[in-house]
């Protein structure tokens, strides 16, 4: 398995584990389960799949070509949905004064990361297994 | 006027790999640079190489670039 590989993977799985951990909680303590949201700190030790072992090649032109596409692809949903959510959810929820919640606009950064790796580790996922 | 032309590429590097000592997808990967999967794309036609990539592979079986990789047009 390729380190790119490895680490959509790693992603993914973290990703499943947060908001797992946020749907488990919410039904106890209400919106305090974003707080869980936080163990997708745990996204930083992807870099050290790329760690340099002996004469491996960690990562290829095919890799960072798939890398590529996906980071692309994972941008592009991103900006689909946080332009719907912006122009429509958020004025269908809040009111049309503008007045959101500073606690929804940080959740938000949170899961917009969510969403952009989520994404793009399946784009990984599926080009790698395409060949 | 000329119909839409479709380029592929065609490649026997599966075919050199057997005629030099049957030398492994891993071998060949370690040889030239890359991973052993990028080499299983190259064979099976899903992905094509970069230039440095094509020309470090045809060093490698002492061929022709041409020799290993090939154009096929559809019309």
């Amino acid at each position: 398995m390729s380190a790119s590989l490895k680490h959509a993977w790693f992603n993914l799985a973290v990703i499943l584990l947060s908001l797992t951990a946020v749907g488990c909680l919410y039904p106890f303590i209400g919106w305090r389960a974003n707080g869980a949201l936080g163990l997708c700190g745990l996204l930083g030790f992807g870099a050290l799949f790329y760690r340099k072992r002996k004469s491996e090649v960690v990562m290829d032109e095919r890799d960072l070509l798939i890398e590529k596409r996906s980071a692309l692809l994972g941008y592009t949903v991103f900006w689909v949905v946080y332009v719907l959510v912006a122009s429509l959810f958020l004025p269908m929820f809040y009111g049309q004064n503008g007045s959101i919640p500073v606690m929804v606009v940080q959740w938000s950064v949170f899961y917009a990361l969510v969403l952009f790796l989520g994404v793009k580790s399946l784009a990984t996922l599926i080009q790698q297994s395409r060949g | 006027m000329a119909g839409k032309e479709r380029a592929d590429l065609t490649n026997q590097i599966r075919r050199f790999r057997f005629e030099h000592n049957e030398m492994t997808q891993q071998a060949l990967a370690t040889q030239v640079g890359v991973t052993r999967q990028t080499i299983i794309a190259l064979e099976s036609g899903k992905y094509s190489p970069s230039l440095i990539l094509a020309l470090r592979i045809a060093k490698t079986f002492d061929v022709p670039v041409e020799k290993i990789f090939q154009l096929v047009d559809e019309s």
